[in-house]
């Protein structure tokens, strides 16, 4: 008997693995969703070696003193440019290279961008996480069981829809302060009704299927049938809508930071770098360009790939 | 309600395993902003009968006859509206969740999609484990798993088709695998919803086949659903022939094709290709289209597309009556072959 | 009857058609080279299980094949003309003209938001020199019925009033609506025409589009599975519309099913099709009298005969072959109880056995 299982139950990692080379065959046909991946694959290894690459004590800003930051300026590429920033603030051009220049506070920008991609992708990380499994929670169960609840969580989610996020996180950070928490808990709040609509719509097609009925008349329960059978039939919507979260989460975490909901003004984060630059725009332009551009290849970079799996998802439902 | 006495049928001792009183099924529809009821549409209005132990009961009939949602409502999967659903001392169509969960291991479904029936994200050995998990058949993985394997090859497939997925097989192997689901709790009645509908004709017969060795061998019981009336003629001891939610005749196999009482069921016999271009036919045609359930004409449903309906069959609906062990609906009894009314019943 | 009408020169020939689909899994192999004939006015039924490519036949002649089939040899030729050589341009002119087809679901085929009015009277408004024809036939005769442009047809004559006004074309398109749907034998064609297709059932749609179909008076109209989703006692109807139509109409129908007993009914000839080729063609009471083919045979064994039942049906052995590796030679040599060493070899061509009787097996 055991090497009888043991045979066919090679059968079934190859029958996995069978399906997975065709999933890749559909990834690989298509150019601009493979360069989305490499891309979004680079920035994640990026981000887990961000603090082996840069050393973290450069984001501390030179000279703060106190409540007043003294500036140490120091210049793109060429030397001699001279800025008067007032009175008993020390201008000079300095020896050192760098590659993208610096920020306000003097440091070099490219390791800031490189400390601020863990940081971006930890928040939209825990964001699009606890609205999508949220969501998608509420919506199948109120997908799979209808009636008063169904409406109930619609009205709801309705009412979520309407919340501007801007006002809510500005409301938030006015009564809880300006923390990492009240940002995500102001995003999750507006980011998690469309999962829960999407999720329905799955679930209430897929709840009619034949296999459905199939399985009541075997005497599962509901319980059963939601969670093991039409959730996980439903999901692909939902991954691909995460991995599109992802890169618009990013964006609007950014933008939040931009407009000042940031817990400190110098941490490194792209919307916060990118504030920083916003006033010099036209005597130091790349302290926001930069930023700005890495924010938008992420961004892109994620999308692609979430348009690529809805692609590669959709025919293979036709199988 | 009916009298039920004149429904059961209970000669040659044969025990009934499932008896159907006054089985109606009923689906409001609603309309408006406050979601009123407005009517019903009344797929299953009142049917009667019983299978015994060991035979094959055949239901034939149209869209729109009611017998598809027959088949749930007998299973609970729909909603019964009234009447009694009797098996094994339980009522099903009242039971209580427990009593429910009883039921469903003994009586079991075969639908008529093998492409949908199963969960695509589940190999066949998940499929069958569940099944067998739900009910508590088995203790643990492997006795599962050997009791999976007996059950494919008792359906004609191989054990390399347990861990494969179901869209690697065919239509008939599909059904295969939902008839292994099946007997995978044990059951001992099975009810087929036209389970070779889309399959083709080959495949349809190794199927039929298949089906016909397990009730011998397993001693079940059927319930066979189809609107293909060659095949319910090859698989049934006796038919019932439905017609916009009631039984209008029910008989034996062979007096239903050869000797029918109803004028519907003749109709439809005589509406039968039949693969022998010399065979001799009639041709009557019925006119008019399969009607609704939401309509139901008064008085006889069949009265206005009846060739013999009289004032009588306006007004009110004739019972279903026994004629020689032949159960009809209609008041008058008819040849056929001449198309004279010889006969006319008395009333109740 | 039948064999008076297959006459000596086919309407349509199909020469060792081979029509490949590229797809992920490898190239399908779905015509086999495909040889059949359709003689003038006659029913062909072209009968076969799911898979053996009686439907990618039916597309490849009206041209509506998809983007990954390709024709690599063979030839289709109707009414003299050349198909296969015919650019997309030429397709669908002659699909307007010469050639209509019904499919299985008629709502596909129907739009939803148009009237059957409107639907019905585009497909006369397409064809000026119809109505022309039709309103010179009216002015010389006082009425107009379809019948009338149909004997025109087929007679080759062709008076048309090239002056014929809009107003006049309309209104005979109108009456020529409600003519055809009354050969349909729709009741109260002049409600139905005001009706929209959801409104109509199963039935009726089918019959509507029939009806369309005819008002091209096409020379070969194809039927594919156009009873399958229907209700006993409605296909009933159909077929027999078909029968009274089959003098009336003066064009060839080649009938796609996988019902033999459908085929019995209304065909004159049977084509059976198994794995992309044709196996065996023959008068239709031949067939099922005497059926050489061994899958023939087992074919009929296999269908529930209520005249003449048995205890277990036939079926046949193994399963339909797969077209991306389909077997050597004669495709049906594995299942085959009398296959034989030259089988796997090549394929075997269709021969005639008896008077109007083909079979392409070794065995003969």
């Amino acid at each position: 008997m055991q090497s009888r299982e043991e045979k066919v139950r090679k059968g079934e990692w190859e029958a996995r693995i069978a399906d997975l080379k065709y999933t890749l065959h559909l990834f690989r046909k298509n150019p601009l969703v493979m360069i989305g991946t490499i891309i979004t694959l680079f920035f994640v290894a990026l981000a887990l070696l961000s603090n082996i690459i840069v050393d973290p004590n450069l984001a501390y800003a030179s000279g703060y003193e106190g409540g007043m930051y003294r500036f140490d300026r120091k210049y793109m590429w060429s030397a001699g440019h001279i800025i008067n920033w007032g009175p008993g603030i020390s201008i000079y051009s300095g020896p050192e290279f760098f590659y993208l220049g610096t920020d306000g506070w003097g440091r070099d920008l490219l390791a800031m961008i490189i400390l601020s991609i863990p940081v971006d992708l930890y928040n939209a990380v825990v964001i699009v996480s606890i609205a999508a499994v949220f969501g998608t929670l509420i919506g199948a169960i109120a997908g799979y069981v209808g009636g008063i609840f169904d409406e109930a969580i619609l009205r709801i989610t309705d009412i979520f829809f309407a919340f501007p996020g801007l006002v809510l996180a500005l409301v938030f950070a006015a009564m809880f302060g300006r923390t990492m928490e009240t940002l995500q808990l102001a995003i999750v709040l507006v980011w998690w009704p469309p999962y829960v609509r999407l999720i329905r719509g799955q679930i209430l097609s897929e709840k009619e299927k034949p296999y459905v009925e199939a399985l009541r008349a075997l005497g599962a329960s509901h319980i059963r049938i939601l969670f093991r059978h039409v959730l996980l039939n439903s999901i692909f919507p939902i991954l691909v809508q995460i991995t599109m979260d992802l890169g618009g989460v990013i964006l609007t975490f950014s933008a939040l930071m931009f407009l000042g909901f940031s817990p400190s003004p110098s941490m490194p984060e792209l919307g916060n770098l990118a504030a920083d630059g916003y006033g010099h725009i036209f005597d130091a332009p790349w302290v926001m360009i930069f930023p700005g551009l890495v924010m938008l290849v992420i961004s892109l970079a994620f999308n692609l790939v979430g348009d690529g799996l809805r692609d590669v998802l959709d025919p293979r439902l036709r199988r | 309600m009916k009298s039920p006495a004149t429904y059961t049928e209970s000669e040659l001792g044969n025990e009934e395993l499932l008896t159907v009183k006054g089985f109606k099924v009923w689906f409001p529809i609603k309309s408006g902003v406050f979601q009123r009821t407005i009517g019903h549409v009344k797929a299953v209005d009142g049917v009667s009968f019983a299978v015994k132990k060991g035979e094959t009961l055949g239901v034939v009939g149209e869209s729109g006859s009611g017998k598809t949602t027959l088949a749930r409502g007998i299973l609970r999967l729909v909603k019964p509206t009234s009447g009694e659903v009797l098996f094994e001392g339980i009522n099903v169509a009242k039971a209580s969740r427990k009593e429910i969960k009883l039921v469903r291991r003994k009586m079991q479904i075969i639908f008529q999609d093998p492409y949908a029936s199963l969960d695509p994200r589940q190999t066949i050995s998940s499929t069958l484990y569940e099944a067998m998990k739900i009910h508590g058949i088995v203790q643990n993985k492997p006795e599962a798993t050997k009791k999976a394997l007996e059950l494919l090859e008792k359906v004609g497939l191989s054990q390399e088709h347990l861990y494969r997925f179901p869209h690697e097989f065919s239509g008939g192997q599909r059904q295969r695998i939902s008839v292994a689901r099946a007997l995978a709790v044990n059951p001992a009645f099975l009810v087929l919803d036209e389970p070779t509908s889309f399959l083709d004709v080959s495949v349809q017969a190794s199927v039929l086949n298949l089906m016909k060795d397990l009730q011998k061998d397993l001693g079940l019981t059927y319930l066979f659903i189809t609107h293909n009336l060659a095949v319910v003629h090859h698989m049934s001891d006796r038919i019932a022939v439905m017609y916009l939610g009631k039984i209008v005749e029910l008989a034996d196999k062979d007096s239903i094709y050869h000797d029918p009482k109803h004028p519907y069921t003749f109709q439809l016999m005589s509406a039968i290709p039949l693969p022998d271009p010399e065979a001799k036919k009639k041709e009557v045609l019925l006119e008019g289209d399969v009607p609704s359930p939401v309509d139901i004409p008064p008085g006889c449903r069949f009265h206005p597309r009846c060739q013999y309906a009289t004032e009588k069959c306006k007004k009110a609906e004739p019972k279903l009556a026994k004629i020689n062990g032949h159960l009809a609906a209609c008041y008058y009894e008819i040849d056929f072959s001449t198309g004279k009314v010889i006969g006319e019943k008395a009333d109740e | 009857m039948a064999e008076k009408r297959a006459e000596s020169q086919p309407v349509l020939e199909i020469r060792n058609l081979k029509v490949n689909f590229s797809t992920y899994k490898g190239i399908v192999k779905a015509l086999n080279g495909v040889d059949l004939k359709l003689y003038s006015r006659e029913v062909l039924a072209l009968v076969g299980e799911s898979g053996c490519g009686k439907s990618v036949t039916a597309q490849t002649l009206i041209g509506l094949l998809p983007e990954n089939a390709s024709i690599l040899e063979g030839e289709m030729i109707l009414n003299g003309k050349n198909l296969t050589k015919k650019s997309k341009e030429e397709m669908r002119m002659l699909r307007a003209q010469a050639i209509a087809i019904v499919f299985q679901d008629p709502m596909t085929f129907l739009n939803p938001v148009l009237t059957i009015e409107t639907q019905l009277e585009e497909v006369f408004m397409l064809q000026k020199n119809l109505l022309r024809e039709a309103v010179a036939i009216q002015k010389a005769e006082g009425d107009v019925k379809f019948a009338d442009l149909i004997k025109a047809k087929s007679a080759g004559s062709s008076q048309t009033d090239k002056g014929a006004s809009k107003k006049e074309t309309k209104k005979v398109a109108k009456k020529l609506s409600i003519d055809l749907l009354r050969m349909v034998k729709l009741p109260d064609p002049k409600r139905i025409l005001k009706q929209y297709p959801f409104e109509l059932s199963g039935g009726m749609r089918q019959r509507a589009m029939i009806a369309m179909a005819f008002a091209r008076r096409p020379s070969l109209f194809i039927a594919d599975e156009i009873t399958t989703a229907l209700d006993v006692t409605i296909q009933a109807q159909i077929l027999h519309l078909l029968k009274g139509l089959r003098d009336r109409i003066d064009a060839s129908t080649l009938m796609i099913t996988h019902d033999l007993s459908v085929a019995a009914e209304v065909a004159d000839r049977i084509a059976v099709m198994y794995g992309g080729n044709i196996v065996e063609t023959a008068l239709t009471r031949a067939l099922f009298r005497k059926p050489f083919h061994p899958y023939t045979q087992m074919l009929l064994r296999a269908i529930p005969n209520i005249l003449n039942p048995v205890e277990r049906l036939e079926s046949i052995p193994g399963t339909v072959p797969e077209m991306i590796n389909p077997p050597p030679g004669c495709r049906f040599h594995p299942r085959c109880p009398h296959a034989m060493e030259i089988c796997k070899g090549e394929r075997p061509k269709l021969l005639e056995v008896e008077k109007k009787h083909e079979v392409a097996c070794y065995l003969y």
